[in-house]
């Protein structure tokens, strides 16, 4: 049986993880919002501050997701496949990186590292050694059915588990959803759009889906019928 | 005190967003490029190039003037004073 047994959900004002808010949004810190979820769960990777705001949800929900499920390392390599997607692609740091032009006269190459979104592929791979088959797609809106119908594409070579994430960051704007996928025999949250959608709900109707939801014994998490 | 060295220390860490690192972290032999050091890659050199061009006004047109030039902050502090004299 194929399953999500974990996700992490970054709105504007919080982090969700498995059905708990790892981290409310202060509104008064000077910190951006992704730099306050890195300082509240005490993760350590100084790479972080040179990496765009895309790149930073990405790896963030991706460690929060690990942490959650820390089986996630057990896989070899290449047993991990990534499939995510968004709909302004890195069309934040291009524009920031157009207006580094007009700050003292040069572009900044920090920023036109990143001015492709599969990148946060690269930097997630990098820094878990995982080297599995990947793949970031550009659409005009969220939808579930994409996670459902390109997953046995990308897994089609042996890969065990499956990263999804749709990654949509814009200005201070952030919506973030990553969620795990394996094989298990439990009975926990069905991989399926309907299910994918109503995890992309999730902040606005948590308290709903905490009704209809509960985790299992072992740390999964259990979709409601 | 040499204030051009103190200067490029906070300048690297701000050009590079070494945010976890204070410039007293920095020792002026530290290498900037070995993993005992600070372990900058090649997207940082191109970052020291434009620090050098937009706080010193000096640009490194010779890939091999930089190799040496980035080598430490005082490495980076002599190749300034050298362009300016």
């Amino acid at each position: 049986m194929t399953s999500i047994t974990s996700f992490c959900r970054i709105t504007e004002m919080q982090c969700i993880v498995d059905y708990k808010v790892l981290v409310h949004r202060d509104a008064g810190s000077e910190d951006p919002w992704l730099k306050q979820i890195y300082k509240e769960q005490e993760f350590v990777y100084p790479k972080f501050h040179k990496m765009d705001m895309l790149t930073q949800a990405g790896v963030l929900a991706c460690e929060l997701i690990r942490r959650a499920r820390p089986g996630i390392m057990n896989y070899p390599d290449d047993g991990i496949a990534l499939l995510f997607a968004n709909c302004s692609s890195s069309a934040d740091t291009d524009l920031r990186f157009i207006r580094s032009y007009d700050q003292g006269g040069a572009p900044s190459p920090s920023l036109f590292v990143y001015t492709l979104p599969n990148i946060v592929l690269g930097e997630i791979a990098i820094l878990n050694k995982w080297y599995g088959e990947q793949m970031f797609a550009v659409l005009p809106k969220f939808a579930g059915s994409f996670y459902t119908d390109y997953a046995p594409v990308v897994m089609s070579t042996g890969a065990a588990a499956l990263l999804c994430g749709w990654i949509e960051v814009v200005g201070n704007k952030v919506d973030v959803l990553l969620f795990l996928v394996e094989h298990t025999a439990d009975n926990v949250l069905e991989f399926s759009a309907d299910s994918i959608e109503s995890l992309k709900q999730q902040d606005s109707s948590l308290s709903d889906l905490k009704e209809s939801s509960t985790y299992l014994s072992d740390g999964y998490i259990k979709g409601g019928s | 005190m040499d204030t051009l060295k103190e200067d490029l220390k906070k300048q690297i860490i701000e050009q590079l967003n070494l945010e976890e690192i204070a410039p007293a972290d920095i020792q002026d032999d530290t290498l900037l490029f070995n993993d005992a050091g600070l372990g900058l890659d090649s997207i940082d050199a191109l970052e020291l190039i434009v620090l050098l061009d937009k706080y010193h006004g000096i640009q490194v047109t010779n890939p091999d003037e930089g190799k040496n030039a980035f080598r430490s902050v005082n490495a980076m502090a002599e190749y300034i004073r050298n362009k300016r004299d």
